[in-house]
């Protein structure tokens, strides 16, 4: 079938909740990051041929069989909370906008499951789930946007995880269509395997609906640790992590970061630096009281921890999805998140601050432990996007993170379009060729997201991109005046 | 904004859009997204494309489209609450509209309700000397209902429970029970002026302004100190953008809620009992906007025999019942769209009644639950008050 004859079927079955006006199209180029349309522009076409916001999984179904028949190429986007161009179209085609697949469709309160639409926003189904006594095991701390089979085709680790695990060990069923248009229902056991869909960044089907697990929604206790000596706070850090009682979240901040939170006026109890270690709990009474004495007995037996009030603990918490706060003083901002060991997180935070003064830059770092092994960090530091030579120079330094990260046993967090240029780093040549072989059986076409994930285009290919990265590194050197 | 500095917003606008993080809080969040479903009508769709315009010089961006989806905005605010980097979007939007206006681009029923309050003063058909008509309904009209100086209270009533049948029961409830309190109370009277939310809400924040000093000067005349405001919109207003014009002057504000909340802890309205089912609306411009959500509930409360049961989504979380930010002059099947979701939430409480504190949320929700065949009673808290004193 001829593409446009395919396009032209779509957007007349889809009706009024099909589009290709470009006012509309064009708010679909983008996710979170400002990247500048002269690096975009020439390398990608972001654009997309037609928005399609399917009603249900049958619809899905009927779009995918056109857009195979056709070599559409298609681009799944629900919360487009991501920055890596996950759901930006690189090869135009079709945006499928998810969201209308939404909300809770059945809930076990005995079984403690719930099945939802894959749009359903985390913090939708939290709402949902916390006025009947019940809560999500985890959620991404973009939870109000992003959404629950986004967060799935993620890697699926946030607030929560510690306690309750990634995600994908929370899935139970997930219905998925097929690049060819077959509708699954998948399970671990299934052939393929729910898990081959964990973290494929809707490359290889779009899942539409899933059954997860869920837990009672038990009462929480907050601690807001500080101290301005690293060593000690990430000593805290390591202890209650692998204490008895774990935590059910647990979020720290750099000094760095402390200080730019001080200069915006939101750091708490006005703390002007030092580093901050939020502990979070849920659980019984008894529990709970046990993660208290955990905390008491580390606090004093440490030389300079102490901990903040029980009002800015709990604002802490309150604010958990609030992690662009500081964002305010860019107006924006650059950084490379990374999935990091925790045992390296010390020695990666020395090297960082290094960096910061080699680069004579303030580079904020904060993050969440996620399991027992890994954190998930964020480097960032202030930028200025209408400033576009500069902000090309800072994208530039994004790498610098990143490599600092991998000398400490960290890699990206998420691929998407632009950090393909790292696949060697985050994955092993035969687990990436194990993806690619998963690719090949159920896309062979390439339809689903082409672009991201498996192989980096032509100008992002390690080579180029790391001479272009230095060039610009190099360059910002010079206009700083000399800083390595 | 009146009583904010225009120059200091005309920079924020441009830096608030690039403060901006897409992260799409604001969408999850957005009765208009909800009903639309198209990025361009999600508050950071609206934004990123005031990036372009306005801060990136983008006029192209400029276009019927564009101004269709920012005068598709409620003004509930409920974006400002979850915004991740703290962007007050709704003064955002002001502005948005401002500028619109200022270079004529305003649709063109933004002119159509600028030109009838310029010409009137309120945002009916009706002569504004016509303010009291409701009045006629009581049983005995209160001694000094227009324009009395010195009284305690002076009772701002506002153009639609004024002008409009259908809302003209709350400004009858307040003063019955002002009235049975033995408030010392008065009105405006013919020199009530509209509010002026119409004319900052289309952008014609300079119109706006004028309104504001004559209501201003008005209470200042009568040498009022205490003033009370059923309109949740009037109220909003009289609290944040009328300050600049009352500095100085020691006014007090109140929504009726809050003075009758207090007429009832000070024993001099007394609630028998009431067999009802009840749950509460929050205003958008009362509670999330203005910071009021016990004073309605205390009402409630206090009135023996009410099963008192909260909308899943209340307070601060309250979903706009879409009557906001002149939607229902621009769009009404979007504003209908948005009160059948909140009918949807009444109807699923069980209760008999859903109370308010605002006349445009009566007004609309009192459209959908007809239209959606609901047998559910909407009252504003003066009404249910008013059926327990007497």
């Amino acid at each position: 079938m001829e593409k446009s004859e395919a396009l032209l079927q779509i957007k007349k079955m889809s009706a009024e909740r099909a589009t290709d006006t470009p006012f509309e199209c064009a708010l679909y180029t983008r996710d979170l990051a400002p990247v500048p349309a002269l690096l975009v522009d020439p390398l990608f076409r972001t654009m997309p041929d037609l928005v399609v916001r399917p009603a249900e999984t049958g619809e899905v179904s009927a779009i995918l069989k056109l857009a195979s028949a056709g070599g559409i190429p298609v681009t799944p986007r629900a919360g487009a909370s991501t920055v890596y161009f996950n759901t930006v179209p690189a090869r135009g085609g079709i945006v499928l906008d998810l969201n209308l697949l939404r909300g809770v469709v059945e809930l076990d309160e005995e079984k403690l499951t719930v099945t939802v639409g894959a749009a359903t926003t985390w913090g939708e189904l939290e709402h949902y789930l916390n006025a009947r006594g019940l809560a999500p095991q985890s959620v991404p701390s973009s939870a109000p946007s992003a959404s629950i089979g986004g967060w799935f085709a993620m890697m699926g680790y946030g607030i929560g995880s510690l306690k309750y695990g990634s995600l994908l060990s929370q899935v139970q069923v997930a219905e998925v269509v097929l690049p060819d248009g077959e509708i699954r229902d998948l399970t671990p056991d299934s052939d393929p395997s729910l898990d081959w869909f964990a973290a494929s960044e809707g490359t290889l089907g779009i899942v539409t609906r899933l059954k997860i697990a869920i837990r009672r929604h038990h009462p929480m206790r907050h601690f807001l640790l500080h101290s301005p000596d690293l060593g000690e706070i990430a000593g805290v850090l390591a202890a209650v992590k692998d204490a008895g009682v774990k935590p059910y979240n647990l979020h720290f901040t750099d000094e760095a970061c402390a200080q730019a939170m001080h200069r915006q006026g939101i750091a708490p109890d006005g703390v002007s630096g030092g580093c901050l270690l939020a502990i979070d709990y849920e659980g019984t009474p008894e529990e709970l009281t046990a993660a208290g004495q955990t905390v008491d007995n580390l606090v004093a037996g440490s030389r300079t921890v102490s901990f903040l009030s029980p009002e800015a603990a709990l604002e802490e918490w309150n604010e958990r999805y609030k992690s662009l706060k500081l964002k305010r003083s860019g107006p924006s901002e650059l950084g490379g998140e990374s999935w990091l060991p925790v045992r390296s997180l010390t020695s990666y935070l020395t090297d960082i601050q290094q960096l910061a003064r080699n680069l004579r830059l303030d580079l904020c770092t904060y993050g969440h432990v996620v399991s027992p092994e890994r954190a998930i960090v964020m480097t960032m530091f202030f930028a200025d996007e209408t400033k576009v030579f500069d902000y090309i120079i800072g994208l530039s330094l994004v790498k610098k993170i990143h490599d600092v990260a991998y000398r400490h046993g960290g890699y990206p967090y998420g691929v998407g379009l632009w950090n393909t240029p790292y696949l060697s780093r985050i994955f092993t040549g035969s687990r990436l060729a194990e993806l690619r072989d998963r690719k090949k059986r159920l896309d062979p076409a390439g339809v689903l997201n082409p672009g991201k994930l498996y192989k980096w285009p032509l100008m992002l290919n390690p080579l180029f991109f790391t001479i272009g990265m230095e060039c610009l590194v190099r360059v910002g050197s010079l206009r700083r005046g000399g800083g390595r | 904004m009146m009583a904010m500095d225009d120059q200091k917003l005309l920079a924020e606008l441009e830096r608030e859009t690039l403060v901006c993080g897409r992260c799409g809080n604001c969408r999850s969040a957005c009765p208009v997204y909800r009903a639309v479903g198209w990025e361009s009508a999600s508050p950071r769709g609206k934004i990123s494309l005031a990036k372009e315009i306005f801060t990136k010089g983008r006029r192209n961006f400029l276009t019927g489209d564009y101004v269709r989806r920012v005068a598709q905005c409620t003004l509930c605010g409920a974006c400002a609450r979850d915004c991740a980097t703290g962007i007050d979007t709704r003064s955002l939007w002001l502005e948005l509209r401002r500028r619109l206006s200022r270079s004529g681009q305003e649709p063109k029923a933004y002119d159509s309700i600028r030109d009838n309050l310029l010409a009137r003063k309120n945002v009916s058909t009706f002569d504004n000397e016509d303010r009291l008509e409701w009045a006629q309904d009581l049983d005995e009209e209160p001694e000094h209902l227009d324009r009395q100086e010195g009284a305690d209270v002076c009772y701002f009533v506002g153009c639609v429970s004024a002008f409009f049948p259908q809302a003209a029961q709350i400004p009858l409830a307040v003063s019955q029970l002002l009235m049975k309190a033995g408030v010392d109370f008065t009105t405006l009277g013919g020199e009530e002026w509209c509010c002026g939310f119409p004319l900052l809400s289309t952008g014609f924040v300079d119109d706006a302004r004028e309104f504001a000093r004559h209501n201003v000067a008005m209470v200042k005349e009568l040498g009022i100190h205490t003033l009370i405001a059923s309109c949740a919109s009037c109220y909003h207003v009289w609290k944040h953008d009328y300050q600049e014009d009352l500095a100085g002057y020691d006014l007090e504000i109140l929504h009726t809620s809050e003075y009758l909340a207090r007429l009832i802890r000070e024993g001099r309205l007394k609630p028998q009992p009431l067999e009802e089912v009840v749950t509460y609306h929050d205003p958008c411009d009362l509670g999330r906007n203005g910071g009021v959500f016990e004073a309605p509930r205390e009402i409630i409360g206090s009135i023996p025999g009410v099963s008192f049961v909260e909308l899943e989504h209340n307070r601060a979380e309250s979903l706009c019942c879409g009557g906001g930010g002149n939607l229902q002059s621009v769009d009404p099947e979007l504003s209908a769209e948005i009160a059948r979701f909140r009918v949807e939430e009444i109807a699923a409480t069980g209760a008999t009644v859903v109370v308010s504190a605002c006349q445009q949320c009566e007004q609309i929700l009192g459209a959908a639950v007809r239209k959606a065949g609901r047998p559910i009673r909407v009252l504003d808290v003066s009404e249910l008050l008013l059926e327990s004193v007497e």
